[in-house]
């Protein structure tokens, strides 16, 4: 171990309450920085999955021969607006409708076949284009009506859909930003005033190093030390909490959005999505302590 | 090896230093002496470029130390070793450790470490007390410290600051018999002190300073 580690690591011992109080600040900041970045996570995955999946169903009129539907499934498949156009003819609306309705048979054994039409599904490269096209199928003649699948607090319009998702993304991430950059400005002027506090009471050792030969970057070494070793830690005590709450609370989150992938589903997926917010909170921790343990440094030794 | 050709340092109005001259060649033992405030501290200073002169030259091997660059400080303060009055040994660490701050400041690499150690303590006589801490320690025993960090960088000169000023006659005259030795093995030794008894025992050359001014060579 080198001296300015073993002179950093005696310092924390000395005064384990200043160390307790960074570390405490540092991990908070990583929970909640580690929590944020999931949700902002599950909500992109949210917002990717209503914008990627099949979005608009046409519900075809009984009389529609396969000669028109085969037709008009080729017209839409040919116009550059729409993707992934699929036809669903009644049999399988059925099945659809029994899958959906397994917990109580009853409701599937009262339907047949006959009272659910058959539909050409599709999706829209770009939402914007979404009302346009409706108005468009509909105006088709083997077209009865035109709906679209996501719909989750009574929206009129997919836009609406879509743009409530948006909406609530946005906020989680700028309020996701904005509470974490609180939180890490904090850490670092707690990180600083620390620092500051050590420098002060290592004036006497600083003074006595300097007239032995010591160089600044000597001088500075152990207190820059401290400072990653806050952050290190500060950093993975956080991150860990926050890993251990979500493997916690995945289980429930996934069961309850369903077909919606909130979260990886595979483990080793779950496990690379917090390894790279790891990286990327390690970077950040490194920035933190660094510019606040050299700023300070610099002050003290001015004075 | 230090040359002071016509120095004068002041603080306001106060002259420290009023056009002072002297050289020490290498391997010499010099006393600076005088009363307080005379202005042997600051001719210590301005050695070990902790000041620089208002006008006139300090050399150390031919190099003006005015025109030394702040980050060369350092690389002339290795050079050095210092011995305070006060001491200033650091209270956190141990007596080994203390002289192993030098080793590092001077980037001695750590495998030289302990033997260099053990080497200096044995020879201030504080072989047995290596582990103990400052608190533990007797005024003599802290100066010996002092002077065991001053000596393990191997330096060209020592310039020691009343080092017998905190101590008993006895202790002084262990002290004194130290640096003796450590002269004779070739060390040069500028020592400022106001004390007689000490001078006269060690038969050296004096420059006594006062006002300011060199009043005897």
């Amino acid at each position: 171990m080198s001296i300015h580690t073993k002179t950093a690591i005696e310092s924390i011992k000395r005064s384990p309450f200043q160390a307790i109080s960074a570390i405490f600040v540092l991990t908070l900041t990583f929970f909640v920085a580690t929590t944020v970045a999931i949700l902002v996570y599950a909500s992109n995955q949210s917002l990717n999955y209503f914008e990627t999946r099949p979005q608009i169903i046409s519900f075809l009129k009984n009389d529609a021969s396969q000669e028109t539907i085969t037709a008009l499934q080729g017209k839409l498949s040919q116009d550059a607006r729409i993707k992934d156009v699929k036809y669903v003819p009644k049999e399988e609306a059925l099945e659809i409708y029994k899958k959906a309705t397994e917990d109580n048979p009853l409701l599937s054994e009262l339907v047949s076949p006959s009272i659910f039409p058959a539909s050409l599904e599709f999706s829209v490269v770009d939402l914007d284009l979404a009302e346009n096209v409706i108005e468009e199928v509909k105006k088709e003649a083997i077209v009865d009506e035109v709906g679209f699948t996501a719909n989750i607090g009574g929206e009129k319009s997919l836009g609406d859909v879509v743009e409530r998702l948006k909406n609530v993304s946005s906020y989680i991430r700028i309020g996701g930003i904005v509470f974490v950059a609180a939180l890490a400005l904090t850490s670092f002027l707690v990180l600083l005033v620390i620092v500051s506090m050590r420098m002060t009471t290592r004036k006497g050792e600083i003074e006595i190093l300097s007239l032995i030969g010591a160089t600044p970057a000597f001088v500075r070494s152990p207190i820059v030390i401290e400072g990653l070793i806050y952050a290190i830690t500060g950093v993975m005590l956080g991150w860990s909490l926050s890993l251990i709450l979500w493997l916690y609370v995945s289980a429930p989150i996934l069961g309850y959005f369903g077909q919606i992938p909130v979260l990886p589903r595979e483990p080793l997926s779950f496990f690379m999505l917090f390894l790279i917010i790891l990286g990327i909170e390690l970077a950040v921790g490194l920035v933190i302590a660094l510019t606040g343990s050299l700023l300070a440094v610099k002050r003290s030794l001015k004075k | 090896m230090i040359q002071f050709e016509n120095v004068t340092k002041s603080f306001g109005s106060i002259k420290a230093l009023d056009n002072v001259s002297f050289e020490v060649e290498d391997g010499e033992f010099v006393f600076l002496t005088g009363p307080s405030g005379a202005g042997k501290t600051s001719i210590l200073k301005l050695i070990l470029r902790d000041m620089v002169a208002d006008s006139g030259k300090v050399l150390f091997d031919k190099n003006d130390l005015a025109e030394l660059s702040i980050k060369d400080v350092p690389k002339l303060r290795q050079q050095m070793g210092i011995v305070f009055q006060d001491f200033k040994v650091l209270s956190e660490r141990t007596v080994s450790e203390n002289v192993e701050v030098a080793l590092a400041v001077s980037e001695v690499p750590e495998d030289e470490w302990n033997a260099r150690v053990s080497h200096v303590l044995k020879l201030v006589g504080l072989d047995k007390r290596a582990k103990l801490f400052p608190a533990q320690l007797s005024g003599g025993e802290l100066q010996r410290v002092s002077l065991a960090r001053a000596l393990v960088v191997n330096p060209k000169i020592i310039l020691a600051d009343e080092p017998t000023g905190n101590l008993d006659w006895k202790t002084a005259e262990g002290i004194m018999e130290l640096l003796e030795k450590i002269n004779k093995e070739g060390k040069t030794i500028i020592m400022a002190t106001h004390h007689e008894g000490i001078i006269r025992h060690g038969k050296h050359r004096v420059i006594k300073v006062e006002d300011g001014k060199i009043i005897k060579n």
